[in-house]
């Protein structure tokens, strides 16, 4: 059953950049994480799309980015599933 | 704030999420400024193995269709705008042909 999400995952990590993915449901449980992505973040990571999503509520949920200096998250809620990227920012 | 190009409004919260300033769609939006402020608590908790402890957020944006939420931190004030996204033109051209 695991065998779409964990290609989907692959495909994910094997684009430049990209240091880490991971996917939680609705409750925050982790579904599959890699890379620097860490399973523990992803109660974090749901409780931070789903804020996002009470700025506007009757709009389709937003890309959530955070920033650093040198990295950048990128989390999107999909129904009940919540992914999250962990980027590198190129210097290009 | 107001010379921000495609601004459609903006928030100046201080740390505890009380408004300073406001303008635009966002005048006196209480409601955008707790939900941000809580954002902001949260985002601070964020992996630290991916984010080492140093490695503070300088800024974080929302992303909608057709607009943005830019939301950056300075001089311990909390600066939100809302930005209009600007349809590119070829992607309005092909709608139109």
């Amino acid at each position: 059953m695991e065998k779409e999400l964990d290609k989907v995952i692959e495909e994910i990590m094997s684009t430049p950049n990209i240091n880490g993915c991971l996917v939680a449901d609705h409750q925050g449980l982790c579904l599959a994480s890699k890379g620097s992505a860490h399973v523990d973040s992803a109660g974090i990571i749901v409780a931070i799309s789903e804020q996002a999503c009470k700025l506007q509520p009757n709009l389709k949920p937003p890309t959530v980015c955070l920033e650093t200096e040198k990295k950048k998250c990128l989390i999107q809620r999909h129904g009940t599933i919540t992914g999250a990227i962990f980027k590198q920012i190129s210097n290009i | 704030m107001d010379k921000i190009p495609d601004q459609i409004g903006y928030l100046v919260l201080t740390e505890d999420g009380a408004v300073l300033e406001s303008g635009g769609e966002l005048e006196n939006d209480e409601r955008v400024a707790t939900i941000i402020t809580d954002l902001i608590a949260l985002s601070n908790k964020v992996d630290p193995l991916a984010f080492g402890p140093n490695e503070q957020f300088k800024k974080i944006s929302i992303t909608y269709d057709d607009h943005w939420f830019a939301i950056c931190l300075s001089n311990k004030k909390i600066y939100v705008v809302k930005r209009n996204i600007q349809q590119t033109g070829s992607e309005s051209n092909a709608i139109i042909v």
